[in-house]
């Protein structure tokens, strides 16, 4: 028998099984936190923050990443509050600031409410989410891709930026970067980069069940789990 | 040498060292750490000692190589014992001097001795000289008598004392007890306690357990952890080792950055000596403790002085923070329970088992209790490393020990706990210094980096400063410490060269709680403390920047531009020579000009005028 837990996310009372993540957890009754860089099968780093929640305790709150959070009895979890909101939104806006051309990261700043840019954009390729190198290390065991340099200058790369004899081409680092399928206008040219939007109506805007998960396209775009499993 | 099988034994072996030391009559004490190497101390020893060869002196006067002994601003020193006579500022040149009159004839050299630069009075001995006055020197005290080379000179000033009282008749659980009731909080910045922290270490459920200094400071102008470990390494190791008796640890690492060449070497030999006599290794003493340290070397990253980021890189894979939800305590260092503490907090551990938890926290204040090292630097007359107890005020340290402003420009600020901590204004010196209110204020009290400002420094410069560090030392794991705070240096960046505008001021506020919220280690929860705290007293100066386009301070380079003056330039020529752009025109005897196309504003010519008459607008 799988031992539970029980914790409250949102208010709601959810049982989840013993050493589930809370992101794992709000996922599987229908609760919307959106990620990046999680996926399902692979080890979580907490690298991209979306999926940012407030863990609350003894009426202080510390704000902390839901895929790196274990379940634990009697937690108390507010992954919509106001502050969360605000947060997630301003990180969107660096994630979409820093890599405008891609339908998951576009797709990902509508759902997190980001109605304008303040930043000038950058038009990157990467968000280093690490998808890939975990994948490529976790599943394949390849150890084909890695991360190299440190702060600005990390980037992904080959060892000894070549690629080796131990990569599979088995192509899974394309098919989970989040970086492979461009917005729907198009690539966009450097200078004229903007905030897609289109899909602002996918965007569940009703405060009242804004963290309800209704299956949306949006999380077709940026590979949520309820759309991989 | 031989090994000790019983705690009796190293009480025997001090006797013996105490015996055969008590015929030196002087001692004549040359710190030597790499400060003063730095100021060229070697020469100084090598004089002094072929002077003694030269000269020949009496059998009973010993040489000792020490440790920095904190007044870096003066260095080299050299101390005579007894008598306490400080020499400052020597050169090789005055060696012969010195021994031919101070060695051997008794005799003070009074152009050697220390002049206070603000009373004008000279001091002979330690507790004349101002900045030594003010201090209270717990841990640096020792760093006079104890070569570092040598376990012996540790054991003959009492050093193992306290392992052998923690061995012979203090269990784990009272060892926790003291360090808990002691109020020791950890100094390597954020105060956690440091008995919390050991017991719940100790409670937690493991085979193996281990325990963990950490010398990885990399904090700019911070300096407190080179100086304990390259001045006394066994201080640290005894704290270690009573850290492992409470916890229960077999296991200790030392985590150097190899930057530090003096400090690594420093420790692995008083590593290997301990273990040579049998303090470290099996059945330590003949009990039942087992022990071992090993010296690992940072490969000079900021992030590894973080906990997680730091057991990552001991396990041999790339430094980067790991999530915290679970503490270190109970999974850290290849998922044992592991105590991780500070330098400066293993070496406080010897001397609370010794005096007790009562002695340690009868001083400081109600929730900082003990004393702190900190390196002062920056626009103050004295610098140097300064141990004070808790509480003392920020204008003591500044105006007192620090002798106030060199340059004849006023303080206005003290930037205090490095890129994580902040910068407060002159109106908050009658503060206290201790963990609560320097938090309170914005700033914090970080591992205990002290530098101070005068007139001269724009305070957006400095939050672009270390925003500039924390850029480049930020792992880049985690979207808001990587691109917020390039986000944040950017708008920084801009401010200063007058593009800022009103609404980047906002954003830079609410970017600065967004990257303090959510980054994943500590190095991104505490980057915008700089610009948060600047922002918060020195908001005048952000908006000089951004709506007037000037910088109060003459610092940022787009903002400001140099003009001669009519009156005093009386047309020497000196600028118009010195300026390696040709961007001064101008005939003998008459006023010069500066041409602003050509001007870079290096500010070669205002050191070079002699009657100020450059002026910078």
């Amino acid at each position: 028998m799988i031992q539970t837990v029980t914790l409250t996310i949102d208010g709601v009372p959810v049982k989840a099984a013993k050493g589930a993540s809370v992101l794992d957890a709000a996922l599987e009754v229908g609760i919307c936190i959106p990620h990046l860089c999680h996926v399902p099968f692979l080890q979580d780093t907490g690298a991209c923050r979306i999926c940012i929640v407030e863990n609350v305790k003894n009426g202080s709150s510390r704000v902390t990443t839901s895929c790196t959070l274990t379940v634990q009895e009697g937690m108390n979890i507010q992954t919509n509050s106001e502050k969360i909101r605000k947060l997630r939104r301003n990180l969107a806006e660096l994630l979409v600031a820093q890599a405008p051309n891609s339908k998951a990261i576009q797709d990902i700043a509508v759902r997190c409410g980001v109605k304008e840019v303040r930043y000038p954009f950058r038009n990157e390729n990467c968000v280093q989410c690490g998808r890939c190198v975990r994948y490529c290390t976790e599943m394949w065991k390849a150890n084909a891709l890695g991360f190299v340099g440190r702060g600005k200058n990390r980037r992904v790369e080959f060892p000894f930026a070549t690629r080796p004899d131990f990569c599979k081409n088995c192509g899974s680092c394309t098919l989970y970067c989040p970086m492979s399928i461009t917005p729907c206008g198009g690539p966009m040219k450097r200078g004229e980069e903007h905030l897609c939007g289109k899909c602002e109506s996918q965007a569940v805007t009703a405060p009242n069940i804004i963290g309800a998960c209704t299956r949306c396209e949006l999380g077709k775009g940026f590979s949520c789990t309820r759309h991989m499993l | 040498m031989r090994k000790f099988n019983h705690s009796s034994d190293l009480e025997g072996f001090r006797q013996e060292l105490l015996e055969e030391r008590k015929d030196i009559t002087s001692t004549i004490i040359i710190p030597n750490g790499t400060c003063c190497q730095a100021a060229n101390s070697l020469a100084v020893i090598k004089a002094i000692l072929q002077e003694i060869a030269r000269q020949g002196v009496d059998k009973n006067v010993q040489v000792h190589l020490t440790g920095c002994h904190g007044f870096c601003e003066q260095e080299p020193m050299i101390l005579f014992e007894p008598g306490n006579i400080i020499y400052c500022r020597v050169t090789p040149e005055d060696a012969r001097e010195i021994v031919g009159r101070t060695v051997k004839g008794s005799e003070v050299i009074e152009r050697l001795l220390y002049t206070d630069p603000v009373s004008g009075k000279t001091a002979r001995t330690e507790a004349e000289i101002p900045f030594y006055q003010a201090q209270d020197r717990q841990l640096l005290q020792h760093n006079k008598w104890v070569d570092p080379r040598s376990i012996k000179d540790y054991i003959a000033i009492g050093g193992y004392r306290a392992l052998v009282k923690t061995l012979d008749s203090i269990s784990p659980k009272t060892v926790v007890e003291e360090v808990r009731s002691s109020g020791l909080r950890g100094r390597g910045g954020g105060g956690f306690s440091t008995g919390r922290k050991w017991a719940e270490a100790r409670s937690a459920p493991s085979d193996e357990k281990y325990v963990i200094c950490n010398a990885d400071e990399g904090d700019p102008g911070a300096y407190m952890d080179r100086c304990l470990l390259e001045s006394n390494p066994h201080l640290i190791i005894e704290g270690m080792m009573i850290g492992a008796w409470a916890v229960g640890a077999q296991k200790g690492y030392i985590y150097v950055r190899n930057e530090y060449p003096l400090a690594v070497q420093h420790a692995r030999l008083a590593v290997k000596q301990a273990r040579d006599i049998g303090l470290l290794g099996e059945n330590i003493l003949g009990s039942s403790f087992s022990f071992d340290v090993e010296v690992a070397r940072g490969g000079g990253a900021f992030v590894c002085g973080e906990s997680t980021a730091l057991m990552t890189s001991l396990e041999g894979k790339v430094g980067e923070p790991r999530p915290k939800d679970i503490h270190t305590v109970k999974e850290g260092l290849w998922n044992r329970p592991s105590v991780l503490n500070n330098v400066e907090t293993w070496a406080n551990i010897p001397s609370i088992i010794m005096n007790g938890s009562g002695w340690f926290a009868s001083k400081g204040t109600k929730g900082s209790k003990g004393t702190k090292i900190f390196a002062l630097t920056g626009q103050v007359k004295n610098t140097g490393l300064v141990e004070i107890s808790m509480g003392t005020t920020l204008h003591d340290i500044v105006f007192n020990i620090g002798g106030g402003q060199k340059n004849g420009k006023a303080i206005k600020a003290v930037q205090t706990g490095g890129p994580s901590g902040g910068c407060l204004p002159l109106s908050k010196f009658d503060l206290p210094v201790d963990f609560d209110s320097l938090y309170e204020a914005g700033s914090m009290m970080g591992s205990g980096g002290m530098v101070v400002m005068d007139e001269g420094t724009c305070m957006v410069d400095v939050a672009k400063y270390f925003l500039k560090f924390l850029q480049d030392e930020s792992c880049g794991k985690c979207v808001p410490c990587r691109i917020g705070v390039d986000r944040m240096l950017e708008i920084v960046t801009d401010i200063t060269e007058g593009r800022g505008t009103r609404e980047q001021i906002t954003l830079l506020e609410e970017l600065s709680e967004t990257v303090a919220e959510t980054s994943l280690c500590g190095l991104g929860k505490t980057a915008p403390n700089p610009v948060l705290s600047t922002m918060r007293y020195f908001a005048d100066e952000y908006f000089a920047h951004v709506d007037e386009k000037r910088c109060p301070a003459g610092v940022c380079k787009a903002l400001i531009s140099y003009d001669i003056l009519d009156e005093k330039c009386n047309g020497c020529g000196v600028c118009l020579r010195a300026c390696p752009h040709g961007a001064i025109k101008g005939e003998k005897k008459k006023v010069h000009a500066i041409e602003p196309q050509l001007c870079l504003k290096c500010g070669i010519c205002i050191t070079e005028c002699k009657f100020d008459a450059i002026a910078v607008g």
